[in-house]
C-alpha cells in the first residue's frame, strides 16, 4: 500500500509551510490536552502558604494521597477494578465466543451497536437503570419482598449503594467493553486453524489448549487490563449511585475539588489523580503491546 | 537438494468415492460422484468453482458427512469416522499454520497429539523440514515466513503424520507466479519418493496437467471425465473438457463419410463417433494443430500476434466471419503480423466433431 | 502482502464454508443457553425500569415520565446546553480533524504516526484526572492580575451561560473515537489513489480535495460527527466536577424531585444513543469500501 503514494512535485517552500497544517491540531492538544495533564503532575506537589499565597515544592500532598482514607480509597478501588475486571474479561470471552459462531450479520451487528451503547456512552443512565430494578425501591427489591418477604439489605446483605452494588453495575458496561474489545480477536481465529488441528488428529480441548488458548491468551490479558483502566476510571455510575459517598479515588478527587473549603484540597485532588495516572499509563502501555502481539498473529 | 529418501515412505491407498452425493439445502455439491484413486497416484480434482471439487475433498478428510454413497479407503468405508481419527494429511489454502508454534513445533503437532517423545518429535520435525528444503528455518514462526515457506511447512506437517492420504486443496493459489512453479514440482518431487496417495483440488488447469497422474475434471458435482492428462488434453470425452481444458477452436464442417469430415476445401479424418453424411458439425481443433502461411490468395487475416515466448498465438478472422486461433512458433511471427493475409489449415491428423447443439 | 492480495485475485472459489457444521451443531445448547442467560441480565434491567418509570403503587400505571419532561424544571435549559454543547463540539471536531486528517494521509504520511498516538492518547488519563488540572488552569487564569486582560475575558465568555469550555475538551475527549471514525473511512475509500488518478487527469488541489475527497468521505465524517455528539449527550464527569449542568448533570440532580422522571430519562438517553450508533452501522454497512468503525473503547 505504503508504495504507491507518491509525492507530488511541490516547491521547497512549500512543502515547509505545508507542515504549519499540522499546527493546529498540535497548538489544541498542546492546550487542552498537554497542559492540564502537566499540571496535574506540577500542582501535585505544590502547596500554596494560607497565609503569606507563597507557592512551594512539597511532597505532603502525596504522602497524603496514601495515607488513612485515601490509602482506603485507593486500595477499594484497586480491588473494585481488578474484581470487576476479571469477571467481565471471562463472562465477556464467553458471550463473545457465543456471539461471534453466530452466523447472522443482523444479529451481531445489533449486539455490537449495543454493546457499544453500554460500554462507551452508558455511565450514568446505568446508574438510574440499577435504582429502579435494584433500590430501596426498585422492581426486583419489592418483587422479592413481595414474593419472598426477604429485604434485599438486610436479609441477603446486599445494597446497590456499596461497593458490592457498584461492582454489579460495573459488570454491565465492562461485558459489553470485554466483548467489543475481544470479538476481532475471536473473529481473527481462522477455521483452518480448527480444521488442520482436526486432521491432524486433535479433539476439540486438545484444539483449545494448544492451538486457540495460546493465540487469544496475551489479548484477553490485555483485555483485562483495559478493562481493570476503565473500571479504575469510571467516575458517572459510582457517583451518581452512591451521591459520591462511596470511598474510592474518583469520587474523592471530585469530593476534593468540590468542597472547596479548604484551601491545599486542590493540590489533594492533583496528587491523587496523579496516583491513578501513575497506574494507568503504565498498564496501557502492557495493553498495547500484548495487542501488538496478537495482530502480527493474526495477520 | 536431498540425496537420500530421508523420510520412510508411506504405504498408499486406495480411495473409491462410490455413487456419493452431498446436498446442501437446495444445492446438490456432490451428485452421484464415482471416482477410484490408486495407491500411490497423484489425482487432481480440476473444474470451475462451485463444481463440487472441494467438497469432495472435505468429505474425504471428514470436514463434512456424505448425504449418500459410500467412501471407501483399501475397501474400508470411513464415511463414519471423525476428521480426527482418519489420518489424513490436508494442506490448506492459505493461513492454515498455527502462529504461535515455530515451524518445527508446527511440524510436530501431529506426533505430539500421537504422544511421540519430545527428541522424536524433533528429529522427524528436522527430517520433514529437510525434505520441503527448509532446514534453515526451523524456530521461525509463521509471521516470519514467505507465503511459499509456509506451505512448505504446512505440507511438511501433513506428511509427518504419515498420512493414509495427503490432500491437496488450492495450497499453490495463494502464491505468486514463480514460487508456484517451484513449489509445484517440489510437491510432485516429495509425492513420488514418497509414494502417497494423492489428491489435489485446484482450478488453473496448467497445475492440475504438469503435476498429476490422472486429472477428474468436475462439473456441476459429476465427474466428466478422469484420464491421464496427455489424454484428457487430446481426447477429451465432453463438449465441456474439450471447452475447459486449453484452448479450442471451433470451425463449421460437414461430414463427408463414415470417417472424414469436410473443413473449407480440406478433408480430415474424423476421431471417435461421426454422425451421418451430410450432417453440419462443428469440428475442434487446438490452436497448435492450426497451419498458417502467409498467402495473398488466403481468405483470413491476422488480427492479433500475442508473445508467449517460443510461441506467439495468433488470432484472425475468415472472410466468412469465423475468428481462429492459432499457436506458430514465433521465429515465424515477423512474416505474420497483424494485417497480413494467411491462408490457414489443419493439421492432418484426426478432429473430434460435434454436432452444433450439443 | 504480495500473498495476500494474490488470495483475493487467484481464488474464484473461497472455500465453501461448510467448516463447522458439525462443530456448531455441538456447541448450539449451550450457546443457546449463554445468549439467553445474557439477554436476561442485560435486556431484563431495561425492562424492569421501564415498569418502574410508569408504575407508581398509588396511582396505577401512568406516562408521565416520557410525556412531562419537557415541562420539567429546568430540563429546557440543561438539555437546550447539552445540545449546543454537543454541536459546538461536533463542529470544532469536523474542522480540526478534517484538514488535519486529509494532510496527514495525502501529503505527510510520516506525521501519520504522530497524529494517531496523539488522537488516542487521552485514552490514556482518565477524565477524571484530566479535569484536575482544567481546575488548575481555570484557577490560575481567574488570578486577579489577569483581571482586565483578554485571557480573562476569554475565560468569562468560555465559563458563561454557554460553558464553551466544556466543547473544547469534548473534542479532545471524543478525539480517538472521531480519529477511527476518519480514519478508517480514509483507509477504506482509498483516498491516496482516488486523488493521484484526480490529479493525474488535471484537477487542482481545491477541486481534488471538494469533488473527490470529501464525498468520498461523507459517511465517515458523519460518522465521527455523530459519535463526538453522542459522547456530549452523556458525558457527566467533567460537566459535574467543573459545576457546569448540562443535560446529564441535571438529571443526576433532579433524581431526588421525581424518581420515574430520572429513569425514564436515562432510558430515553440510552435509546438516543443507541439509534445514534445504530445509525452510524446502517450508513457504514450501506457504503461499500468503508469500513465499519470500531467501537472500541470507552473514554470516561
Amino acid at each position: 500500500m505504503t508504495t504507491t503514494r507518491r509525492r507530488w512535485r511541490i516547491p521547497g517552500g512549500r512543502v515547509r509551510l505545508g507542515w504549519l497544517g499540522l499546527a493546529p491540531f498540535a497548538a489544541y492538544l498542546a492546550v487542552f490536552f498537554v497542559l492540564p495533564s502537566v499540571l496535574v503532575l506540577f500542582s501535585a506537589f505544590r502547596r500554596v502558604d494560607p497565609d503569606t499565597g507563597v507557592h512551594s515544592f512539597t511532597l505532603q500532598n502525596w504522602s497524603d494521597s496514601l495515607h488513612g482514607a485515601y490509602l482506603k480509597g485507593l486500595e477499594n478501588s484497586i480491588q473494585l477494578a481488578a474484581v470487576t475486571a476479571v469477571i467481565s474479561a471471562v463472562l465477556g470471552l464467553v458471550l463473545a465466543y457465543a456471539i461471534s459462531t453466530s452466523r447472522r450479520p443482523f444479529f451481531k451487528q445489533l449486539v455490537s451497536t449495543s454493546s457499544a451503547v453500554l460500554a462507551n456512552f452508558g455511565g450514568l443512565p446505568l446508574a438510574f437503570l440499577f435504582v429502579a430494578v435494584l433500590g430501596s425501591a426498585g422492581v426486583l427489591t419489592s418483587t422479592v419482598q413481595s414474593l419472598f418477604g426477604l429485604s434485599l439489605q438486610d436479609d441477603l446483605h446486599f445494597s446497590l449503594f456499596s461497593i458490592r452494588g457498584v461492582e454489579l453495575v460495573y459488570l454491565y458496561f465492562l461485558i459489553p467493553l470485554m466483548v467489543l474489545v475481544i470479538t476481532p480477536a475471536l473473529e481473527g481465529i481462522r477455521p483452518q486453524w480448527r480444521e488442520a488441528a482436526e486432521n491432524l488428529g486433535a479433539t476439540g480441548w486438545q484444539y483449545w489448549r494448544w492451538v486457540a488458548a495460546p493465540v487469544l491468551l496475551p489479548n484477553v490479558l490485555g483485555s483485562t487490563v483495559l478493562l481493570f483502566c476503565g473500571s479504575l476510571s469510571a467516575f458517572a455510575t459510582a457517583s451518581a449511585l452512591t451521591n459520591g459517598t462511596l470511598a474510592i479515588v474518583p469520587l474523592q478527587i471530585d469530593t476534593a475539588v468540590s468542597g472547596n473549603v479548604l484551601v491545599g484540597q486542590e493540590n489533594l485532588a492533583a496528587a491523587l489523580a496523579l496516583n491513578m495516572i501513575v497506574i494507568v499509563v503504565p498498564l496501557t502501555l502492557i495493553y498495547q503491546l500484548l495487542q501488538k502481539r496478537t495482530t502480527t498473529w493474526l495477520r | 537438494m536431498t540425496a537420500e529418501p530421508a523420510v520412510a515412505t508411506i504405504e498408499g491407498t486406495r480411495v473409491e468415492y462410490l455413487d456419493v452425493t452431498r446436498v446442501f439445502g437446495a444445492t446438490r455439491a456432490l451428485d452421484g460422484f464415482t471416482l477410484q484413486i490408486e495407491p500411490g497416484e497423484l489425482l487432481a480434482l480440476l473444474g470451475p468453482s462451485g463444481c463440487g471439487k472441494t467438497t469432495a475433498l472435505r468429505l474425504l478428510a471428514g470436514f463434512d458427512q456424505l448425504s449418500s454413497g459410500q467412501l471407501l479407503i483399501d475397501g474400508r468405508d470411513v464415511s463414519r469416522q471423525p476428521v480426527n481419527k482418519r489420518d489424513m494429511g490436508m494442506v490448506f489454502q492459505s493461513y492454515s499454520l498455527f502462529p504461535t508454534m515455530s515451524a518445527r513445533d508446527n511440524v510436530g503437532f501431529g506426533l505430539r497429539l500421537r504422544g511421540a517423545s519430545t527428541s522424536d518429535r524433533r528429529r522427524r520435525a528436522g527430517e520433514l523440514l529437510e525434505l520441503v528444503g527448509l532446514s534453515a528455518h526451523t524456530e521461525k514462526y509463521p509471521h516470519q515466513m514467505s507465503g511459499g515457506q509456509q506451505q512448505r511447512v504446512a505440507l511438511a506437517r501433513a506428511l509427518a503424520i504419515q498420512p493414509r492420504v495427503l490432500l491437496l486443496d488450492e495450497p499453490l493459489s495463494a502464491l505468486d507466479a514463480k514460487v508456484r512453479t517451484q513449489l509445484r514440482d517440489e510437491i510432485r518431487r516429495i509425492q513420488l519418493e514418497l509414494g502417497v496417495t494423492t489428491v489435489f483440488v485446484t482450478h488453473d488447469q496448467e497445475e492440475a496437467l504438469s503435476m498429476a497422474d490422472r486429472v477428474g475434471v468436475m462439473r456441476a458435482g459429476q465427474l466428466e471425465q478422469c484420464d491421464a492428462p496427455s489424454v484428457l488434453y487430446q481426447r477429451p470425452a465432453t463438449p465441456f473438457v474439450a471447452e475447459f481444458v486449453g484452448t479450442m477452436n471451433h470451425l463449421p464442417g460437414v461430414v463427408r463419410d463414415g470417417s472424414t469430415v469436410q473443413v473449407g476445401d480440406q478433408s480430415v479424418p474424423a476421431d471417435g463417433q461421426v454422425p451421418l453424411s451430410g450432417t453440419a458439425v462443428s469440428v475442434l481443433a487446438r490452436p497448435e494443430a492450426v497451419l498458417v502461411e502467409a498467402s495473398v490468395e488466403g481468405d483470413a487475416v491476422v488480427q492479433v500476434a500475442t508473445f508467449f515466448g517460443a510461441v506467439t498465438r495468433l488470432r484472425m478472422l475468415r472472410s466468412d466471419g469465423v475468428e481462429l486461433l492459432a499457436d506458430v512458433s514465433s521465429h515465424r511471427a515477423g512474416e505474420l503480423a497483424p494485417g497480413t493475409r494467411v491462408a490457414v489449415s489443419l493439421v492432418d491428423r484426426p478432429v473430434l466433431v460435434r454436432t452444433p447443439s450439443s | 502482502m504480495v500473498a495476500v492480495t494474490s488470495v483475493a485475485a487467484g481464488s474464484a472459489n473461497p472455500p465453501e464454508v461448510v467448516t463447522s457444521r458439525a462443530s456448531r451443531r455441538r456447541l448450539r445448547p449451550w450457546r443457546g443457553l449463554i445468549l439467553a442467560v445474557a439477554a436476561l441480565y442485560f435486556v431484563g434491567p431495561v425492562l424492569a425500569a421501564f415498569w418502574f418509570s410508569i408504575h407508581n403503587s398509588h396511582t396505577g400505571i401512568d406516562f408521565h415520565a416520557y410525556t412531562g419532561f419537557f415541562s420539567a424544571q429546568g430540563f429546557g435549559t440543561a438539555f437546550r446546553m447539552s445540545l449546543l454543547l454537543g454541536l459546538a463540539t461536533v463542529l470544532i471536531t469536523l474542522i480540526l480533524m478534517v484538514p488535519t486528517m486529509l494532510l496527514v494521509h495525502l501529503r505527510y504520511p510520516r506525521a501519520r504516526a504522530w497524529v494517531e498516538t496523539f488522537s488516542l492518547l487521552p485514552l490514556v488519563i482518565p477524565p477524571v484526572a484530566l479535569v484536575v488540572g482544567v481546575r488548575d488552569i481555570i484557577s490560575f487564569t481567574g488570578e486577579d492580575r489577569f483581571l482586565g486582560t483578554p485571557v480573562a475575558t476569554v475565560m468569562n465568555f468560555l465559563q458563561g451561560n454557554q460553558p464553551w469550555l466544556l466543547s473544547l475538551l469534548y473534542v479532545v475527549m471524543a478525539l480517538p473515537f472521531t480519529y477511527r471514525a476518519l480514519d478508517a473511512g480514509l483507509r477504506g475509500s482509498s483516498v491516496t489513489t482516488l486523488v493521484e488518478a484526480a490529479r493525474n487527469l488535471g484537477a487542482s488541489w481545491p477541486v481534488v480535495v471538494w469533488r473527490v475527497v470529501l464525498p468520498t468521505l461523507r459517511t465517515s465524517v458523519l460518522n465521527a460527527g455523530l459519535l463526538a455528539f453522542a459522547l456530549v449527550l452523556g458525558e457527566y464527569t467533567m460537566a459535574k466536577i467543573l459545576n457546569f449542568s448540562p443535560f446529564p448533570v441535571w438529571l443526576a440532580r433532579f433524581g431526588d424531585t421525581d424518581g420515574q422522571l430520572q429513569v425514564g430519562l436515562s432510558l430515553l438517553s440510552l435509546a438516543l444513543t443507541w439509534v445514534l450508533l445504530l445509525t452510524i452501522a446502517g450508513v457504514a454497512g450501506r457504503a461499500p469500501g468503508t469500513a465499519r468503525f470500531p467501537f472500541r473503547r470507552r473514554t470516561s
